[in-house]
């Protein structure tokens, strides 16, 4: 059992050593140190406003729809969430259109008002509302969560000490919510550090678009990882935020029985400020770059035969990921029931861009791919580093909900199936697996819906023609086919929504003291 | 003693880094009798259930089932070979198996039939055999501990082994539980060694009473005879209040506040004088004390008294006693016993 733990663990380190041993062993004349920090500074800045905009956005939310009752609450409570299901890129097509200088908004508002907008999406700025909304939803689930479980007997006591609720929730409530705060900022950075899409398209150059260039166009390892070495520095910072956050919220209340919070009725016009707040969220981060997808591809007559092939290919990797990355993450939790630290180890691949992962795959890959009949073009060579890519990434998103499945098996239980004439084995097998199963497929459902997504990684790795819908879209991004990018688009949201409409309510309803 | 030990434990030793749970344990668990194992939280009697299940490893000594051994150092026969039952503090009923199917857990490689009969039998035998379909959520703590015990009755282990088996149960069920147990564990004929921190709880239910404390066994034997005669001030607190007096030895001979105790084998110097608040007790021509606190406690008041430079512990029958008072007591030095200061 250990020893598959630490195989687990090897699964998702080793691509990352590939990316230090490739950025030692190149010389270092192909990239300027000047590009190489311009680069970085982008990606510092643009962290910056996505850290801004969904800490702003995603906590207001999270605060109206748990403490609050107003017109539609229940329906936003799990909808909120699902910008998840809209891939960074798709929403940056939507918007890059929608804002162009020669578009249908500025070219209607010209003529009927005589001004353009002042605002140009191509940009820094507009990179940074795009991905803002894109990932708000991050700081929106975990500060959901922390209000959620706040513990009444805290603001009670506030309110018994002659606090004002107003003053229970800025003293006590808020304060106790900043390490999910935190965490979810940090999970919000590390998606915006790990776009590509989105940014490639903005034409902002990040880090990870320079790892992506510098392989694609000047078939440099060396630079690329060079590129990827301050990513993966981040990486690791965030991932110690985020768990540093996830620690701090465990303490919550101990022993304390948990009872529903005491929400405030709105009426009148707070209550409708509250419902468009919401609204605008969705509306923004969802219904209008789909609906602006879908209104400019409509007059495209779209390529079934390639996008159902596509569509294909994208689900059959996106649950060949689920299954192995979730095996993977099983093994490596029932491990670190004894190894702690191949967890923490294999974590660290969560927070490490697809595109990185990718590169430091591409050492070993280069000598499977000088083992293995027919070379590069082996599909089956090809398919199976992907999925190795997905899982060295993934494996630790699926570890946590694993890990909490695995967490109501008490040890005791454990021990009972052993005193009961059960091996190690089989007890995993009879008693662990079963509990931990629901959780299991949650898992499952969460690595799924980030593969159907991905696009770096993908873009690096995949077999020769063979094509995703993320990587059809991105085709038809880059030659300016707008209308044709939206098909395959909205078929991956189409794909996704269900799985994150099924996470999203599964998440809403849990509470803690109810099964 | 004419039963044969089903397992002996001698040298037990365990460490986790620095601290020593467990040192140079030892006891001996017999067919058909409950051992308890006595002691406050830390004494590491739990570490030494989990040694004898064969969920740690020892680092020294032994742990031997008749000819086998079970634990050694660098050799544990896993918990799944050792043939003993484990029932768990928190029972650790398996949530998502029937009733039915968590006591037919353990009877793996059986014919279906048989082990129908069997989960059946067990089930009837802690009177449960209506439940076998039923979720264990949805049974009282009482009928999980009994469904708990059932599964591993089952199996028809040579020894069972408790952990604090009462403490998840409401006061006012604890001593119809305990009867029910003590019946089907009698019934069962296994040894039983139950761990416990209630002395009373303990003194009740033990055959052969073991009493730890900082990791090591401080005495062993009928249950009484650690009562009256403790080994040491600290096996005496285990297992109730207890007087302390200063005492000092010479030839046999304690000279004691209360008067001369006979101390065979103690070396001369200084020891200590044990009494329980039971044996001492007011009237005649006694020793006189001055009453300074009073505790109503129902059919006796807990009153504690001064005695020239040391302080006593009695039972005054009724209410009678106020602080103030000069009271005369009489000790029954036939149940006091000295040991090493």
């Amino acid at each position: 059992m250990r020893l598959i733990g630490v195989l687990a663990a090897l699964v998702a380190v080793l691509p990352l050593i590939g990316v230090v041993a490739a950025a030692l062993s190149g010389a270092t004349a192909d990239i300027a140190a000047t590009d190489l920090t311009r680069y970085a500074l982008t990606s510092v800045a643009l962290a910056g406003i996505v850290a801004a905009v969904t800490g702003v956005l995603g906590s207001i939310a999270a605060w109206l729809v748990v403490m609050h009752r107003f017109p539609g609450r229940g329906a936003f409570e799990w909808a909120l969430a699902l910008p998840f299901a809209m891939p960074a890129f798709a929403v940056a097509y939507a918007y890059a259109d929608l804002f162009d200088v020669a578009g249908e908004l500025n070219s209607w508002l010209r003529a009927a008002a005589g001004v353009a907008l002042p605002f140009q999406m191509r940009s820094l700025w507009g990179a940074g509302f795009i991905l803002g909304f894109a990932f708000f939803p991050y700081v929106y689930l975990a500060m959901r969560a922390a209000f959620t479980n706040l513990p009444v007997h805290a603001l009670e006591a506030a309110r018994s000490l002659g606090a004002s609720p107003r003053r229970a929730f800025l003293s006590v409530a808020l304060p106790m919510a900043r390490p999910a705060l935190a965490a979810g900022v940090a999970l919000a950075v590390m998606e915006t550090l790990a776009d590509y899409g989105a940014v490639q398209f903005l034409s902002v150059q990040t880090l990870t678009t320079g790892v992506v260039r510098a392989w694609f166009v000047y078939g440099s390892l060396a630079s690329a990882a060079q590129f990827a070495l301050p990513l993966l520095g981040a990486a690791a910072l965030l991932l110690w935020i985020e768990r540093a956050g996830r620690r701090r919220r465990a303490y919550g209340s101990p022993g304390a029985k948990w009872r529903p919070l005491p929400v405030t009725a709105l009426t009148g016009s707070k209550a409708w400020l509250a419902f468009a707040y919401c609204l605008l969220l969705l509306t923004l981060g969802l219904l209008l770059p789909a609906g602006w997808l879908a209104w400019s591809s409509i007059d495209v007559q779209p390529d079934w035969p390639r996008l159902i092939s596509a569509a294909r290919n994208t689900v059959t990797l996106g649950v060949g990921g689920a299954v192995v990355t979730v095996a993977l993450a099983t093994a490596l939790a029932l491990a670190a029931r004894s190894l702690p630290l191949t967890a923490r180890v294999a974590s660290i691949g969560y927070a490490t861009p697809g595109a990185v992962m990718a590169i430091g795959l591409l050492l070993p890959a280069a000598w499977i791919w000088s083992v293995v009949p027919g070379g590069s073009a082996n599909v089956v060579a090809g398919l199976a580093l992907l999925l190795y890519a997905y899982a060295a990434r993934l494996m630790a998103a699926a570890l946590e909900p694993v890990d909490a499945g695995l967490s109501r098996v008490t040890p005791s239980m454990i021990h009972a199936a052993r005193g009961l004439g059960a091996s190690e084995g089989a007890a995993a097998w009879r008693v662990q697996l079963p509990i931990a199963a629901p959780a299991l497929f949650t898992a499952a459902i969460v690595v799924l819906v980030d593969v159907l997504k991905e696009l770096p990684a993908t873009l690096i790795l995949r077999p020769f023609n063979f094509d995703t819908l993320a990587v059809i879209a991105d085709n038809y991004a880059r030659d300016e086919r707008l209308a044709n990018a939206g098909w395959p688009s909205l078929i991956l949201v189409a794909l996704a929504l269900p799985p994150v409409i099924w996470l999203s309510r599964k998440a809403a309803h849990a509470r803690p003291g109810s099964e | 003693m004419t039963e044969t030990s089903t397992i002996t434990v001698r040298g037990v030793a365990r460490r986790y880094g620095a601290t020593a749970a467990v040192q140079d344990a030892g006891l001996d668990l017999r067919a058909g009798r409950i051992t308890c194992l006595l002691g406050p939280s830390g004494s590491g009697k739990s570490t030494l259930l989990r040694l004898i299940a064969g969920l740690e490893p020892v680092d020294a000594g032994e742990i031997r089932a008749g000819d086998q051994v079970l634990s050694a150092p660098g050799r544990t026969v896993p918990p799944e070979a050792r043939d003993v039952g484990l029932v768990f503090q928190d029972y650790a009923l398996f949530p998502h198996l029937s009733v039915g199917d968590n006591v037919g857990f353990g009877l793996r490689g059986l014919p279906a039939a048989e082990r129908k009969a069997r989960v059946l039998k067990a089930l009837t035998d802690v009177r449960l055999n209506d439940r076998a379909k039923s979720w264990p959520h949805s049974l009282s703590g009482g009928e999980q501990q009994r469904v708990a015990l059932a599964r591993t009755l089952v199996r028809e282990p040579h020894t069972v082994l408790l952990d604090e088996p009462f403490s998840g149960l409401d006061a006012h069920l604890k001593s119809e539980v305990r009867e029910g147990l003590l019946e089907t564990l009698k019934a069962a004929g296994a040894a039983v060694l139950l761990v416990t921190h209630d002395a009373g709880e303990a003194l009740m239910m033990a055959d052969d009473l073991v009493l730890m404390d900082g990791g090591r066994v401080i005495q062993s034997g009928d249950p009484q005879e650690c009562w009256a005669r403790p080994a040491s001030t600290a096996a005496a607190r285990l297992l109730g209040e207890v007087n302390r007096l200063p005492a000092h030895v010479a030839g046999g001979v304690a000279r004691t506040p209360l008067g001369q105790v006979p101390a065979p084998g103690l070396p001369d110097g200084p020891a200590a004088l044990l009494i329980r608040p039971q044996y001492l007790r007011p009237g005649g021509e006694g020793l006189e004390t001055t009453i300074e606190t009073t505790r109503f406690g129902g059919h006796f008041s807990e009153v504690g008294a001064r005695l020239g430079d040391d302080r006593v512990h009695l039972h005054v029958p009724g209410a009678s006693a106020r602080p103030g008072d000069v009271v005369r007591i009489r000790a029954d030095l036939s149940k006091a016993t000295v040991v090493p200061d």
